[in-house]
């Protein structure tokens, strides 16, 4: 069981990574379903089981930034034991379920945890220093890769009640908790950006684009048409103003 | 106040097609150091460096740049070349650095969307609806037909928008080159805009506590805080991140206050 656990693993490692990064999506579960079929040997279970929970899962995916129950380590967990138990593809799911839950907790915090390492990436970007920024890249994929292969290699070696046990002692609230923090961080970034743009001249825009969107519930490619369609016209009034009257701003205080 | 112009502003040569090409290779890392203070910033602009450092002969200029490239940003992995070409354009041409950091905005925000709605809720299911009914019979071909399909389509749009982008931001420049003071202010309304849309829309802050008494019931999210104005916490929220911001708190603090707010509110069963 030792080195078909290692191989499944290294797989979870991989298509963790391939879940933020690379997204060829080999990481859904219809794909890992074959992998891991083959690394245990039964490759007609493995598909059912993978096709079935690709379908479950469907709707698993990251819909504006929000983390899903992570659909690797479901995948992967799911496959593995609906092939190593021989239950039928909905039991695998169930078993599956909790680990999902639970790593997407993990990697919220995991999002959380790796944001004081930005203030060394803006030192690096000060100084010009392209290598450390790559370096800061590349520790965040070897993170995820340990993270995934260590996560998928547990309960799969130890066997899965226990790993589920374990799982469950986690009290609700802590995983609820988190994927509510996780939902409302995008505001400190949005407070990152305004910090850098906002002047007094702009609050107007600002509140009409937070209207559009709170109110007449708007998508956003149709409140950036409209901020695009004042901007062009604040642009060619400022250029008409520019070159037609040029001392127009003299003119005015003339009349005062 | 720091100047934002570059020093040394004369165009750089053109980026050629296959130096595009190995940045949208790059930009596969995208989220390679995701976090929420910055969210893909970092992979944002490991993603554009090999363009910037060709560009950007100055080390000063060369500083500069890396470090507006370090400001939050977060767009649809998928699409994200679009904007990496219309930048590389504006960085190739030396524009005002103001008026990059606004049109990045204005541009990210909609992209998501508009790449949410392609890849996750069209392609996705469709290819991998393909996949999954001929995995479920066994069919060895199931994963293999739906990784060709997607990553077609994939791989088609991420090199294709870089080139477009980039062309796109090198024609409209030029034509642009008159008034760059008002191209950064035209550029900055339309990036506030967005961001107040995008604060309405993707700010998950909503109160699921229920007051009762006998037979009456008042939920708070619905029947008084949406009463009064929609989206009203995430606005306030925001609004007291910036404050907290302005007051020199640093974002890892406003993270933590995040997530004890998040757990207090499941624990206490409000939020």
């Amino acid at each position: 069981m030792l080195l078909e656990a290692l191989l499944i693993a290294l797989w979870a490692g991989i298509v963790g990574i391939d879940l933020f990064n690379g997204l060829t999506h080999i990481h859904r579960p219809v794909v890992t379903g074959l992998v891991v079929g083959i690394i245990l040997g039964d490759v007609t279970t493995g598909l059912i089981v993978g096709g079935t929970l690709e379908l479950i899962w469907m709707g698993m995916v990251p819909l504006a930034g929000a983390q899903p129950p992570n659909v690797v380590i479901g995948g992967v967990i799911g496959t593995a034991f609906g092939i190593i138990i021989g239950q039928d593809p909905n039991v695998a799911v169930g078993i599956a379920i909790p680990f999902a839950v639970a790593v997407q907790g993990l990697i919220t915090l995991f999002f959380t945890i790796f944001s004081p390492v930005m203030h060394k990436a803006d030192q690096f970007a000060l100084e010009g220093n392209y290598k450390g920024i790559e370096r800061i890249n590349y520790l965040g994929l070897a993170i995820l890769f340990v993270f995934y292969a260590v996560i998928a290699f547990l309960p799969i070696f130890f066997g899965a009640e226990q790993a589920s046990a374990y799982v469950e002692t986690v009290p609700q609230w802590i995983l609820d908790g988190l994927s509510i923090a996780g939902g409302i961080m995008p505001a400190i970034g949005f407070a990152m950006l305004l910090k850098i743009m906002m002047k007094v001249e702009y609050i107007m825009f600002f509140i009409v684009g937070f209207v559009l969107a709170a109110y007449l519930n708007l998508p956003i490619l149709s409140i950036a048409l409209i901020g695009l369609a004042i901007a062009l016209y604040d642009f060619y009034q400022n250029k008409k103003g520019n070159n037609n009257s040029g001392p127009r701003e003299e003119e005015i205080t003339d009349g005062i | 106040m720091e100047s934002n112009i570059y020093e040394d502003n004369t165009s750089a040569q053109e980026l050629s097609a296959r130096q595009l090409r190995h940045l949208a290779w790059r930009s596969l890392l995208l989220q390679a150091s995701f976090n929420y203070e910055r969210m893909q910033a970092a992979g944002w602009l490991y993603s554009l460096l090999p363009g910037l450092r060709y560009i950007h002969k100055n080390k000063k200029d060369l500083s500069k740049s890396m470090k507006d490239h370090m400001e939050f940003f977060n767009t649809h992995p998928f699409l994200v070349t679009f904007i990496m070409g219309v930048i590389l354009a504006m960085e190739q041409k030396k524009e005002d650095r103001e008026a990059i950091r606004g049109i990045k905005i204005a541009m990210m925000g909609p992209l998501g969307g508009i790449g949410d709605a392609m890849f996750y809720l069209t392609l996705l299911p469709i290819t991998a609806g393909i996949g999954a009914s001929l995995a479920i019979e066994g069919n060895v071909f199931g994963p293999i037909v739906f990784l060709l399909l997607f990553n077609l389509v994939h791989f088609g749009v991420r090199f294709g928008l870089m080139n477009y982008g980039y062309k796109m931001g090198v024609k409209a420049i030029s034509k642009l080159k008159e008034g760059t003071q008002f191209v950064s202010r035209a550029a900055s309304i339309v990036g506030l805009t967005v961001v107040g849309g995008l604060i309405a829309t993707y700010v998950a802050f909503n109160v699921s506590y229920v007051w009762k008494s006998g037979e009456a019931e008042l939920a708070i999210q619905a029947d008084v805080l949406d009463q009064i104005m929609p989206a009203m916490l995430p606005l306030g929220y925001t609004l007291l991140m910036y404050w907290l911001l302005k007051k020199g708190r640093s974002p890892i603090t406003l993270i933590g206050i995040t997530v004890i707010v998040g757990l207090l509110g499941a624990y206490f069963n409000i939020l």
